[in-house]
């Protein structure tokens, strides 16, 4: 039989198979570079807020923190909701403090909480939706080392979700419809169903015959596009 | 059908290549040794360095007054300071005064940096990077240059800030990148991991190599190749409702 023959053979066969692999990866593949990566990571649902600290704004010296928290670390000094804060670590444990007075701020409570999604949510007039305390059992798009984190809905096109930490009331991460949308894409990308990670076993043999079915397409284009004016003309000359 | 199957043969020559490109890339991603591409042969976390002697600190208030009086008694524009952060570089506590916050550490962030036992400014000179580097560094190799690098960094696209470039002679070219302003690890390069980001700008079509997959090339050729596959499939269920799938 010919390569052309064979080819075909191999190329219909194989399709058969890896085909509708094709159309995901294409699908999926379409999805994550049409939509920008910025706006994916939900960039554009954040107000980037600059507020300046004032010295009148603090009052609580720095020392007393490691008076009371001898192995404090990771210790800053920020703004949250336009008052001066502390932020340190201390073991597992993080600590959100007042630098005006030392109070204690952390957990932070669910009003609290609200305000400050509200505060760094892009639109000014959006309507939170829902809100819940998330302990523990986390679900995939947030990293258990956040936790504890209030959820915050929004009312808003493509359900933005913002994640903030109840012990430092940090935006810690952010989602919507899209992003989850592009995990999901991405998944379906590297053909994790099986094992989540893109060296899986199943990606590795659909890949190697998915190459195998388009080096025999390959040979076709060459045999039905570059080589057919060379057959007519042999046909034309057999005839002539 | 006769369309289809002439649009499927016609984009054939068009995406061939690409299509090439993409399972052979991704393959190779398949394939890969994940932790070699990451860059991070040579990789290790500092030594703890001396612990912070508290009651030296001056106070963050001090700092921020010193910044405020700079600008009323000697009319320097205000450097407005959107957080204070004590950290740790070569042993020493630092105020790290951050004076224009992006969203992430990589975006566009103006720093700088303040001894925190005497309020003097420091400035990341090539040395100081060189022994900040260093102290990350668990290879052999000995720095062969420093070099202050304004992005876009070909090692790492999509940082945006300024860094120092800390060069080893080891075996694979390790290269150490700092935050200029801030004295961040942006983190370690070599060889293995040049190799892998080659596919990766395969992959993304980035050809113009500025880190990003949202492209207008690899978007032209996206749509091509979804209606090349989708015309695939279509043959291929015309051919089964014909009963062509026969052995034989």
């Amino acid at each position: 039989m010919s390569w052309h023959r064979n080819s075909r053979k191999y190329h219909k066969w194989l399709m058969l198979f890896v085909g509708m692999q094709f159309v995901i990866w294409s699908i999926s593949g379409a999805y994550m570079v049409f939509f920008d990566i910025d706006y994916i990571h939900g960039d554009s649902l954040v107000v980037n807020q600059q507020t300046a600290l004032k010295s009148e704004q603090v009052n609580y010296p720095i020392a007393k923190i490691y008076t009371d928290h001898p192995n404090a670390t990771n210790v800053e000094l920020t703004n949250l909701l336009g008052a001066a804060v502390y932020r340190f670590s201390d073991g597992k444990e993080k600590y959100l403090l007042s630098a005006d007075t030392g109070k204690l701020l952390s957990p932070i409570i669910e009003d609290h909480a609200v305000l400050i999604a509200k505060h760094l949510y892009a639109q000014n007039d959006a309507k939170v939706r829902q809100v819940s305390m998330i302990a523990d059992h986390p679900p995939t798009e947030l990293s258990a080392r956040h936790l504890p984190v209030w959820r915050v809905d929004f009312n808003d096109f493509a359900s933005p979700s913002f994640y903030i930490s109840a012990q430092t009331g940090e935006l810690v991460t952010k989602r919507h419809t899209f992003w989850r949308l592009f995990d999901w894409m991405f998944s379906f990308h590297v053909m994790d169903y099986v094992e989540e990670d893109a060296s899986n076993k199943l990606l590795f043999i659909v890949t190697v015959l998915a190459l195998i079915a388009s080096l025999f397409g390959l040979i076709l284009t060459y045999f039905r596009v570059f080589k057919k004016k060379g057959n007519k003309l042999n046909k034309a000359r057999r005839a002539a | 059908m006769r369309l289809i199957k002439s649009l499927h043969k016609w984009l054939s020559v068009f995406v061939a290549l690409q299509l090439l490109i993409w399972l052979g890339s991704g393959l190779f991603f398949n394939l890969m040794d994940h932790s070699k591409a990451r860059g991070n042969e040579y990789r290790i976390k500092p030594i703890e360095a001396a612990v912070i002697e508290h009651n030296r600190l001056l106070a963050p208030s001090t700092i921020l007054k010193q910044l405020e009086l700079k600008h009323s008694e000697h009319k320097q524009p205000m450097q407005e300071v959107n957080s204070i952060k004590i950290i740790e570089l070569l042993g020493k506590p630092y105020y790290l005064l951050n004076h224009h916050q992006a969203l992430y550490q990589h975006f566009y962030n103006e720093h700088s940096l303040i001894n925190a036992y005497t309020g003097e400014q420091k400035v990341i000179d090539d040395d100081m990077a060189q022994a900040i580097a260093s102290d990350t560094y668990s290879g052999t190799g000995a720095i062969s240059s420093t070099i202050r690098v304004l992005p876009p960094i070909d090692d790492f696209l999509k940082e945006q800030n300024t860094v120092w470039q800390v060069n080893f002679d080891d075996e694979l070219n390790t290269s150490i990148y700092l935050d200029a302003s801030s004295g961040r690890l942006v983190g370690h390069s070599n060889d293995d991991k040049r190799f892998a980001d080659f596919f990766f700008m395969l992959h993304f079509m980035d050809y113009g190599s500025v880190g990003s997959f949202n492209n207008w090339q690899i978007m032209f050729f996206a749509l091509l190749t979804l209606v090349f596959c989708l015309s695939g499939v279509i043959w291929v269920v015309e051919l089964l409702s014909k009963g062509r799938y026969q052995r034989a």
